[in-house]
């Protein structure tokens, strides 16, 4: 149901607004590289859903409630680790639904929700088309690890063209600076 | 007598004179009338020809004048045709247009239904936000049960330990402790059934979180993208009131 070209897109999407969204300072890098299974890469999950009319995708960004994470996106601020997550988590997905609602006019987004990472292993019971996991490296130190999932209803197919995701990246650096 | 004779000659020769002179005036009057008649009869062909020019310069304007009357009465009966036409062209045009203003109101009023309807459609964020309660006290419940089942686990383990504990005592009291060595067994097996049951449960309700949020956050972001849809429609209904506005106040000037 979901074609090879839409795979690729939503992968490049994906990398463009984490790249982007999910380090605290433009600077900081952001290393993805694909993994094979659906095992967790952490205890805590922040789940986020794009709907259209054809499809579904969610997000599913994994965390480890460690020292290094809670000072790259906490900091100094007296707030829940899994709470600022989830902002950047929202930023992430909400990059993606701007690049994807170029292709698809009718899109929504919720709003992100926790879970424990034990929920991971049920996603084959929304029967989805494709599963991808990756593993991310947030400036050199920070282990993330990010599961796409996308159900459809429909045959899905669509080219998303780089220079429009490089032009949104820069747009989105530009409106964070 | 002689006086006479005398004057006779005179008489006579006057007489002669005066016979020649009356001669000569009739002459000379003759020839008056003659050349007054020939004046007279050259003026009347003079007059004749002038008059017979007039006529026909007459006939000629006559011609001319019933020529341009008869241009003119066929322009006329053409510029009546026209008129006429022009007139039901105007009639079916006035009629066109009334049954247009008729399409323009009817319109307007579609789209001041529909800008009402997607307006009032608006306010299903209500039920989405009633369904996001639900959904948080849904998840609220399934932690509920996720921290009651590790209660179990960790008393389960705990027994466990103990049915151990029992079992080496058991064996401590040796054949009086075997009785009791069976009972420890029992214990033991139950809690580890028990066990099995709570990671069991523990699994369920991780499927259960996942599809509970999943389904609603589909639910919501399905909210979502309908919303933003009708205040696309909202906003397009309006745009399309005011055009038929502008429209008809352009038609009214």
């Amino acid at each position: 149901m979901i074609g090879t070209h839409a795979k690729d897109s939503i992968e490049r999407i994906f990398f463009a607004a984490a790249r982007t969204r999910l380090v605290t300072d433009a600077q900081h890098g952001c290393e993805i590289a694909p993994r094979v299974g659906e095992a967790a890469q952490g205890e805590h999950l922040v789940v986020l859903t794009i709907s259209s009319m054809q499809f579904r995708l969610l997000l599913l960004l994994h965390f480890e409630d460690d020292e290094r994470t809670q000072r790259y996106y906490v900091g100094d601020a007296a707030r829940e680790l899994t709470e600022c997550f989830m902002e950047f988590g929202n930023l992430c997905c909400g990059a993606m639904n701007q690049q994807l609602v170029e292709h698809f006019p009718d899109l929504g987004m919720s709003t992100p929700y926790a879970l424990s990472s034990g929920c991971l292993p049920y996603l084959r019971e929304l029967k989805p088309d494709y599963v991808q996991s990756y593993a991310l490296t947030i400036d050199h130190d920070v282990r993330l690890g990010a599961t796409l999932c996308v159900c459809t209803q429909a045959p899905l197919d669509f080219v998303a063209s780089s220079a429009a995701i490089e032009a949104h990246d820069s747009a989105g650096e530009l409106e964070l600076f | 007598m002689a006086g006479v004779a005398v004057v006779l000659p005179y008489l006579i020769e006057g007489a002669a004179l005066v016979a020649l002179a009356a001669g000569a005036a009739a002459v000379w009057h003759k020839r008056a009338q003659t050349q007054a008649r020939d004046a007279a009869l050259a003026r009347d062909a003079a007059h004749a020809a002038a008059l017979a020019q007039a006529q026909a310069r007459y006939a000629a304007q006559q011609e001319e004048a019933a020529r341009e009357h008869g241009a003119l009465a066929a322009q006329i009966e053409s510029l009546r045709a026209e008129l006429a036409q022009r007139r039901s062209v105007a009639d079916a045009l006035e009629a066109a247009l009334a049954g247009e203003r008729a399409h323009h109101d009817d319109a307007m009023q579609q789209a001041a239904r529909i800008a009402s309807e997607a307006a009032r459609l608006k306010l299903m964020s209500s039920t989405f936000e009633r369904w996001h309660e639900q959904m948080i006290s849904l998840m609220a419940q399934n932690n509920d049960m996720h921290k009651k089942n590790q209660e179990l686990s960790s008393i389960v383990s705990h027994v466990l330990i103990v049915s151990l504990n029992a079992s080496i005592e058991a064996a401590r009291a040796g054949a009086a402790g075997r009785g009791f060595s069976i009972v420890a067994g029992e214990v033991r097996t139950l809690a580890t059934r028990s066990q099995e049951l709570s990671k069991s449960y523990r699994d369920s309700l991780n499927r259960n979180d996942l599809i509970t949020a999943a389904t609603f956050q589909d639910i919501q972001a399905g909210g979502k993208m309908i919303a933003a849809t009708l205040a696309s429609v909202e906003a397009s209904s309006h745009q399309l009131h005011t055009q038929l506005e502008a429209t008809r106040a352009g038609a009214q000037a």
